[in-house]
């Protein structure tokens, strides 16, 4: 007897809240019509949506950015802290209706700005990029990814302002590389005799994570030894056809098929993800892996058995990397004044130096600004990208839904099941189909 | 309530021992050690299946150097609490945990009794084409739900319910008796009618039929369904994903998914997180289970 | 209930009455389906026909959509991966339908039967929640235990395997291509198992004991009342659980999409997760709305074969 009526209980409990929550579950919009679109700057409201963690570089110098903004023009700030899996697969809705923030990050490429700002989803900034200087303050390099031209990015308005970098390189263990007496290969074949010495100790060179974008990665960086600019915007930007059955790519493929074949990268990583890529280098176990400065900060803090450090991927003049996550302002957004000043703030030296010294990837600091030596480490090998004009973006911006393709692909050269050939024909069939479709 | 059934409670845990069990003579012989190795079969399974549960208890309290250094699959050398800290306060555990319990709450009840006044209809009051409307109301569970998503997006934007709980309650009660309508028609089709008939001829109206003697008839699978509605409704993710857009409405499976970045992933905390939104669910199960163990009818036809 | 007869002198004592009563009663069951109906057009039906509108479309999920009628189809019906992902779903239904259904009604029978009567019940109920609690388990967190326990270098299975000497054994569980699907299938059990354990349970219970009984005084063995009685009463529970286990077979996707997101090479891919494929990455909302319809499509024809079947044996048993 006592369950029937506690069950009744519960259940009559539980329908009680389930009205007031109804009736309150919906956002509160006066808050946000609150700060008028002309230009107020005292007081009002800025909704900011952000996904990067609290402990990561961008988290620690944006949260101190809204301290300033805050102080500075006596607005408060609605931060929402978001899952970067809800925003990738709902901000085209979120932005199509009233809920959708004031300014927020969102991710660089055709794909995610580039398909917003064609459905006009996104204001334009560049005019308030002229006025502010934003356009001055930015590397050509970096713009790419701030101004889309029908979907398309590397030309046309700004639509988003990008406040850090990244980039593809090599992270290396010292201590294992001294063991076996090695020096920091400078071209490819001295990396792959390094491996060769590697895997003649029975150890696996390079880590790998076939299930996610590490594979595809590393196929880009190789390819990219022997690529030029013209090669890069033809890829990236359509300017011209691309040839999957020639070199660059098929340089890359063979190439990576050859090192999954002598050894250097593990025959049963196709099911390894990322995470278990990034754990077996700080648990010392693999030498090398070829990944991106998102992984740096993690390593300070994390790695404490061995020294580690990095090196350009040897004889590249281009690289994997971008700008970092851009701040778009929503074409619905209410207070765009005040979001033009967060961004301002974000962009600042100060700001940009916190974000330095705390494993980031600052895009305008003060190289004197940043003290920390593992920070200028990673800073100073990204600012020798920069300065060769080096950054080439990632293998499966150009086409929607082309990681996915990337990963089966490479999963297939890491198990051995296709030739380079067949890879290259699958990925080359489904870019064609991608580019055309998006006509 | 005269047509109230009471009868062996077969597995009442409240209790053991002879008295609430009937046991024919030549029973007790059999209660010999085979039944002892039946048990370790079974506990053996069991155990095998908490593996990836165990798992996860290493690893919700392990630091992240610890974890990364060590791997998945060490103990913890000491019992690290940051991560889970961390976790409540920035996502506001409390707060999604409410959100969690109302909405899975809500949908378990509602839902029960939805599928309650369809399976009613259908199975005992057998109109005609009943058939067929089980396999409509089915339907709803049929569509793989990233059909519905967009279309649910426009209409709850165009109800005003976009970024509110009560979308997702209404959704989830609509997907959830659909299952609900389907197990309580099939069981009301094998009611047995003399109880019907002899409520009947006492002079009760259908309703009351329904509320004296076919509910209470029908306890233990309406346990089931509270119990898998509410369960179900907790761990889903992406119809809230997409309706609930401000962090103050979003439940913990939402939550949770804060923890995976665009590469990067923190995998102490997303245990620790996870082993906390587990808890309530298990919490309800174990409570709930003991109502699947009344005992229930047959009887009744005496 | 096979004991119960419709008692012939409640007929024909008042038959025209009872007539008339048993006409105006049934209008009255409409009524009760009046929420549930209400609920369901808003919902499902709504949504279903805008779907079939987008499954007949090109859109990338905002903007307008553009007509291009049947084309998707068209396009679906040679697309290689798209069959193959069918392929894939007959696996699924064996991992979540058969071996799930043949185990949970074991597993039901033993603890309630067996254990529940040779031991305290609470021992079944204790058993029951351990069963249950890979369905309580959220995907997302499950697919990342799973991984661990399943990496081919560090993980616990192979680890466990290499320390008891048998290092072939030791596969590249969920990166092989002839060992993924079988490996995602043996997690689907896992994930499976504890939800007919709990419907057959309380199944069970819906058994007159006394039919039990009778059956033991005529000297029927456990197997041979498990098969004359038990299965018979309970056939409504286990068509449920047959169909609905078969319907989310078919529609499978969280744990596809944790383990292997489709991978390697596609190999693992199902029309669920082909289809979120469509829709989200590559934004292909027209295509992904097709292979959705096809997908109700195929699992309709299931239900209703499945619904049929069981509204056939109910006429047998004279219900």
């Amino acid at each position: 007897m006592g369950t029937r009526k506690h069950g009744r209980l519960v259940a009559g409990l539980l329908v009680v809240p389930l009205v007031l929550a109804a009736c309150s579950g919906g956002t509160d919009k006066g808050a946000t019509d609150g700060g008028a679109t002309a230009g107020a700057t005292q007081g009002g409201t800025l909704k900011l949506w952000h996904y990067e963690g609290a402990d990561s570089a961008m988290g620690i110098a944006w949260a101190e950015a809204i301290k300033v903004f805050e102080e500075e023009t006596g607005a408060t700030v609605e931060f929402e802290q978001k899952a970067f899996e809800q925003i990738q697969q709902t901000a085209g809705m979120v932005l199509s209706s009233d809920e959708g923030p004031d300014i927020m990050e969102y991710n660089k490429g055709n794909a995610t700005a580039g398909l917003l700002s064609s459905q006009g989803l996104l204001t334009d900034l560049t005019d308030v990029a002229q006025e502010r200087g934003w356009t001055d303050m930015l590397p050509e390099s970096i713009q790419t990814t701030a101004r889309y031209e029908n979907g398309v990015m590397g030309s046309g308005p700004w639509y988003g302002v990008p406040n850090y970098g990244e980039f593809v390189t090599v992270y290396y263990n010292k201590d294992m590389f001294a063991e076996y007496g090695i020096e920091v290969p400078t071209t490819l074949a001295e990396m792959e005799a390094a491996m060769d010495t590697f895997v003649a100790a029975g150890i696996v060179p390079l880590g790998m994570a076939g299930a996610e974008y590490p594979a595809g990665q590393l196929f880009y960086e190789l390819a990219l030894s022997k690529a030029d600019r013209d090669f890069v915007s033809a890829y990236q930007t359509y300017t011209d056809t691309v040839d999957f059955q020639a070199d660059p790519l098929k340089y890359g493929a063979e190439t990576f098929d050859a090192w999954v074949k002598a050894g250097y990268v593990a025959q049963d990583s196709a099911s390894i993800k990322a995470e278990d890529m990034g754990v077996a280098f700080i648990n010392g176990t693999t030498p090398m892996i070829v990944s991106g400065s998102w992984w740096y900060g993690r390593f300070v803090s994390e790695i404490s058995g061995f020294d580690w450090g990095i090196f350009n991927f040897p004889g590249n003049t281009l690289n994997a990397g971008s700008s970092g996550n851009i701040w778009v302002v929503p074409e619905n957004s209410a207070n765009k004044e005040l979001a033009y000043e967060f961004i301002d703030i974000t962009m600042r030296p100060e700001i940009q130096a916190l974000l330095g010294n705390n494993g980031g990837l600052p895009l305008a600091a003060n190289p004197a600004d940043v003290t920390d030596p593992k920070s200028q480490e990673l800073i100073t090998a990204f600012n020798e990208v920069l300065d060769n004009d080096g950054l080439a973006f990632y293998p499966d911006w150009p086409v929607p839904g082309y990681y996915d393709v990337l990963v089966a692909a490479f999963q297939s050269l890491i198990n051995q099941s296709k030739t380079p050939q067949e890879v290259l024909t699958e990925i080359g069939t489904a870019y064609d189909d991608g580019v055309a479709n998006m006509g | 309530m005269t047509t109230d059934i009471a009868v062996v409670d077969r597995m009442d845990p409240a209790r053991p021992g002879p008295a609430g069990r009937v046991h024919a003579p030549h029973e007790r012989l059999r209660r010999g050690p085979g039944r002892w190795i039946v048990l370790a079969a079974a506990v053996l399974l069991a155990v095998a299946m908490m593996v990836p549960f165990a798992i996860m208890l290493l690893n919700a309290f392990k630091s992240p150097t610890e974890y990364s250094t060590n791997g998945p699959l060490s103990l913890p050398t000491t019992v690290y609490t940051d991560g889970l800290v961390n976790f409540w306060n920035r996502v506001d555990y409390p707060g999604k945990l409410m959100n969690s319990i109302v909405i899975s709450g809500s949908v378990a009840v509602l839902a029960t009794f939805v599928s309650l006044f369809n399976a009613y209809a259908l199975g005992i009051g057998r109109i005609k084409g009943r058939l067929w409307i089980v396999m409509l109301f089915l339907l709803a569970n049929m569509l793989p739900q990233e059909a519905l998503i967009y279309p649910l997006y426009y209409l709850a934007k165009q109800t005003g319910l976009y970024n509110t709980q009560l979308s997702v309650i209404i959704i989830f009660t609509v997907i959830q008796s659909a299952f609900g309508t389907y197990l309580l028609a099939s069981v009301f089709s094998t009611f047995p009618p003399s109880i019907l008939e002899a409520a009947a001829l006492d002079g009760a109206s259908k309703w009351q039929v329904l509320w004296r003697v076919v509910f209470p008839i029908s306890r233990p699978t309406l346990s089931v369904l509270v119990i898998f509605f509410f369960i179900w409704t907790w761990n889903e993710f992406f119809i809230p994903l997409v309706m609930l857009i401000d962090n103050s409405t979003q439940t913990i499976p939402v939550a949770i998914a804060s923890l995976q970045g665009d590469r990067l992933m923190d995998a102490p905390t997303l245990n620790a997180g996870s082993l906390i939104s587990l808890l309530p669910a298990v919490v309800f199960f174990l409570i709930f289970q003991r109502t699947l163990t009344r005992g229930i009818t047959a009887g009744a036809v005496k | 209930m096979a004991t119960v007869t419709e008692p012939p002198a409640g007929a024909t004592i008042v038959p025209a009455p009872r007539r008339a009563r048993v006409r105006s009663g049934r209008r009255v069951y409409w009524l009760y389906l009046i929420p549930g109906a209400v609920l369901f057009l808003g919902v499902i039906v709504v949504p279903f026909f805008m779907n079939l509108y987008y499954s007949m479309t090109r859109w990338a999920g905002i903007g307008d959509p553009k007509w291009i009628g049947f084309d998707n189809y068209t396009r679906l019906f040679t697309d290689e991966t798209f069959w193959l992902s069918f392929r894939n779903s007959v696996a699924m239904i064996v991992a979540m339908v058969i071996v799930p259904t043949l185990i949970g009604l074991l597993l039901a029978a033993v603890l309630f039967d067996y254990l529940g009567k040779r031991f305290d019940g609470r021992v079944a109920s204790v058993l029951r929640a351990t069963y249950y609690l890979p369905q309580i388990l959220p995907v997302a967190v499950a697919g990342i235990l799973w991984g661990w326990v399943l990496n081919p270098q560090t993980g616990a299975l192979n680890v466990i395997l290499r320390s008891l000497g048998l290092e072939s054994w030791a596969l590249n569980w969920l990166g092989d291509t002839s060992t993924a699907l079988p490996t995602v299938m043996l997690v689907m059990i896992w994930v499976q198992v504890g939800y007919p354990v709990v419907i057959f349970m309380a199944a069970l219970q819906r058994v007159d004991p006394e039919l039990y009984e009778a059956a033991e005084l005529d000297g029927a063995g456990w197997f041979r009342r498990f098969r004359a009685i038990t299965l018979p009463q309970i056939k409504p529970e286990t068509f449920v659980v047959a169909l609905t286990c078969t319907i989310a077979a078919l529609k499978v996707f969280g744990p596809i999409y944790v383990l292997t997101k489709g991978g390697p090479e596609n190999s693992t891919n199902v029309p669920s997760y082909f289809a979120y494929q469509n829709f989200f990455p590559k934004s292909q909302v027209g295509y992904g709305a097709a292979i959705a319809m096809v997908l109700t499509v195929i699992v309709v024809i299931v239900s209703i074969v499945f619904i049929r079947v069981q509204a056939a044996s109910e006429r047998r048993e004279g219900i």
